[in-house]
């Protein structure tokens, strides 16, 4: 049986309920299993970066709960739960992913030095990290130095360095060129394997959408279809 | 890490950090200079006032202040000039006569006081010939003087009274008068006018004598030479009826810090006499010392409240221009302590650079005009005059004050973080990182 890493129930957000409210997640239901490479798609305003806000524990939902691992994120308090996402969350967002005055390197330990990893420790990471993400040699620049692509290699090496729970990556390839996209899925697909990191991601890029192994579609804050349940569902077919 | 990210941070955008840089340094400059001015007027103060004033401790009898009336005499006069000529405490002394007196003239009239004094015991103690030398304006006294003191020499020799008839300060005789340039510009009076001092002597009689002026003297408190003239004190003491008497004893001794020391001793050997330092006899210049320090740190308060606003501001669009890479960092799971740090050691960061500039290149500035003296004539010499104030000032560097401005310096860092850091902490991640 395989290890359940986000279990959501029931979730949803409004925005704006005095006036005309918006139901940016409208009672989802989400259930993540380690190893996923999960793609969350649907237009824009369906409510993606939302969901992932909530599950990363960025916002709270006004009902529902969500455990991470077991835990229920909605219980935490605002203090509890920022030591929480720094432990077992790991962010790559669309932009301003990097600190601009640290160096490649300085960005990768960042979060290894929040939680207080020691030198040794953090430099073995930092060698193995580097080399997996491809960019070996260029630790010592600073974000302005490195291209878009890699500045998103680079932020994917820090959400990875603590080995978190799951990996959040809100649109990481909109900002990239067809190629740097398609190599950062190369990436992370590649971390997916080697490393078990179990990847949620959104996107509305097709191409991106056909690297993943389960697509979860929303449209207005609902989820209008899993291929996960699509596969459970011929599977019973099969079966049947 | 915090103090790294913060240092790089501050340096992201050069020229803003250069311009709170530059403007806590040149405020803290002002301030030093203002202190080290404030200093250096203070001593000079302090100086004019031992120096040329009040000397370290004056003796009268407990009678006499009150209406200078000229039966109030320092009894033991024999016995205090012993005590003060071996006291190795002492390096001098000076007896007077004093009196209040009317000074008139064909074109007005004007209260004076009357100081009886001899010459050589006078002039180390209040420095009267110092003053009477930069006093005239034309080399025209000292000529008169240098004339005069040749005849005098022949006839101190032939008086054989030599520690009374001293005549180094133009006092020949019972009819010479020195007045303060303020005097003599409001009665119009110049170097051999005649005038008429009028006194009232120990049996309240009225008493004149007709004087000739023989030397103007200038101070550096314009109020004390409108009052003060000099006469020969034996002569003095003859004509209020007391002779031989003194009314005041001047002292100056080696240290300014042996004076209280010193006035106990004397008043428990002479518990009749009044024995009075610089602090009873100037008041006022007691009092300025006593509060120079208080003012000093309020200049410095109100340029470092100057200084937080421009900080608060700079510090507030550093914060609100990172909105998007602060709301980036507290979803990693900074933390609001390492948030609050950050922000924090940015501001103490900027505010702190200033400081050793300000301190080293005020330390220069006041070094170099602490040897060479900062002429504020050009402000107003008589306005200086008027406030008893030199207008050649040597600044003093207020090292003594450094710790305490560093101090408020940080302290007002810390200030005006707060705002700016609450709003870092107060930056909702998920807001923030919205397009
Ligand atoms: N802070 C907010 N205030 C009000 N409405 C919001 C806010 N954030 C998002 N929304 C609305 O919620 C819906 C979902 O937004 P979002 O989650 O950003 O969608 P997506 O990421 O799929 O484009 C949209 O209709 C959007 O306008
Ligand atoms: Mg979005």
């Amino acid at each position: 049986m395989n290890q359940t890493v986000i279990d959501a129930h029931n979730i949803s957000k409004v925005y704006n309920p005095k006036t005309i409210p918006v139901y940016a997640v409208n009672n989802v239901h989400l259930h993540l299993v380690k190893g996923e490479f999960t793609a969350l798609v649907g237009p824009s305003g369906s409510g993606k970066t939302t969901l992932l806000n909530l599950i990363g524990g960025l916002d709270r939902p006004d009902s529902g709960n969500i455990f991470i691992n077991g835990t229920d994120i909605t219980s935490l308090s605002s203090s509890q739960l920022v030591k929480f996402r720094l432990k077992n969350i790991g962010f790559v967002f669309q932009s301003y992913n990097l600190i601009p005055v640290l160096t490649a390197r300085e960005n990768a330990e960042f979060i290894m030095l929040l939680q207080g990893m020691t030198k040794s420790e953090r430099d073995a990471r930092i060698e193995q990290l580097f080399r997996q993400v491809g960019l070996e040699g260029l630790d010592k620049r600073r974000p302005s130095g490195l291209s878009g692509g890699q500045q998103q290699r680079v932020a994917v090496a820090r959400a990875l360095a603590t080995k978190p729970q799951f990996i959040l990556a809100d649109e990481p390839t909109a900002n990239l060129d067809s190629k740097s996209a398609s190599n950062l899925l190369d990436v992370m697909y590649k971390l997916n394997q080697e490393e078990n990191m179990t990847f949620i991601f959104s996107t509305h890029d097709q191409r991106v959408i056909e690297r993943a192994k389960r697509v979860i579609t929303l449209v207005d804050g609902r989820i209008v279809s899993d291929t996960a349940e699509v596969n459970v569902t011929e599977a019973h077919k099969a079966d049947g | 890490m915090i103090l790294q990210l913060a240092w790089r941070n501050i340096w992201r955008n050069p020229l803003r950090s250069l311009v709170i840089i530059v403007s806590v340094a040149a405020g803290l400059f002002a301030a030093l200079a203002v202190l080290a001015l404030y200093d250096g007027m203070l001593i000079s103060r302090l100086r004019t006032v031992i120096d040329t004033e009040t000397g370290h401790i004056q003796v009268h009898d407990p009678g006499f202040k009150d209406d200078m009336e000229p039966g109030f005499v320092i009894r033991d006069r024999e016995r205090w000039a012993d005590l003060l000529d071996k006291d190795p405490a002492v390096k001098y002394w000076a007896p007077r006569v004093v009196s209040s007196g009317m000074l008139a003239t064909p074109s007005g009239s004007a209260g004076v006081q009357v100081n009886g004094v001899i010459s050589g015991k006078e002039m180390p103690v209040s420095g009267l010939d110092r003053k009477l030398a930069t006093g005239m304006a034309a080399g025209g006294w000292r000529m008169a003087d240098s004339g005069s003191r040749r005849v005098d020499s022949g006839r101190q020799a032939a008086d054989g009274e030599s520690w009374m008839a001293d005549s180094s300060l133009g006092l020949n005789d019972g009819r010479s008068i020195l007045i303060g340039r303020k005097l003599a510009t409001k009665l119009k009076l110049t170097l051999g006018s005649k005038v008429v001092l009028t006194m009232t002597d120990k049996d309240a009689n009225m008493v004149s004598s007709a004087m000739r002026i023989r030397g103007i003297y200038e101070s550096a408190n314009t109020p004390l030479d409108e009052v003060n003239v000099y006469v020969r004190g034996t002569d003095l003491a003859e004509v209020l009826g007391v002779p031989g008497s003194i009314h005041e004893l001047a002292i100056i001794l080696k240290s300014d810090d042996s004076v209280s020391a010193v006035q106990h001793r004397y008043s428990s050997i002479f518990p009749g006499d009044k024995v009075e330092s610089w602090k009873e006899l100037s008041p006022e210049t007691s009092l300025m010392i006593d509060t120079v320090d208080i003012y000093s740190y309020i200049i410095v308060i109100i340029i470092l409240i100057a200084l937080s606003f421009g900080i608060v501001n700079t510090m507030l669009m550093s914060v609100l221009e990172r909105r998007k890479e602060i709301g980036m960092m507290s979803a990693l799971g900074i933390g609001k302590k390492r948030l609050l740090m950050m922000v924090l050691t940015e501001t103490v960061f900027l505010s702190l650079v200033g400081v050793p500039v300000a301190l080293i290149s005020g330390w220069f500035a006041v070094s170099y005009y602490h040897k060479n003296g900062l002429d504020l004539s050009g402000m107003g010499e008589d306005l200086m005059k008027s406030f008893g104030y030199e207008s050649l000032i040597y600044p003093t560097y207020p090292a003594d004050k450094i710790p305490a401005i560093v101090l408020l310096v940080f302290i007002s860092a810390l200030l005006a973080s707060i705002f700016p850091s609450l709003k870092s902490v107060n930056i909702k991640p998920a807001e923030a990182l919205q397009k």
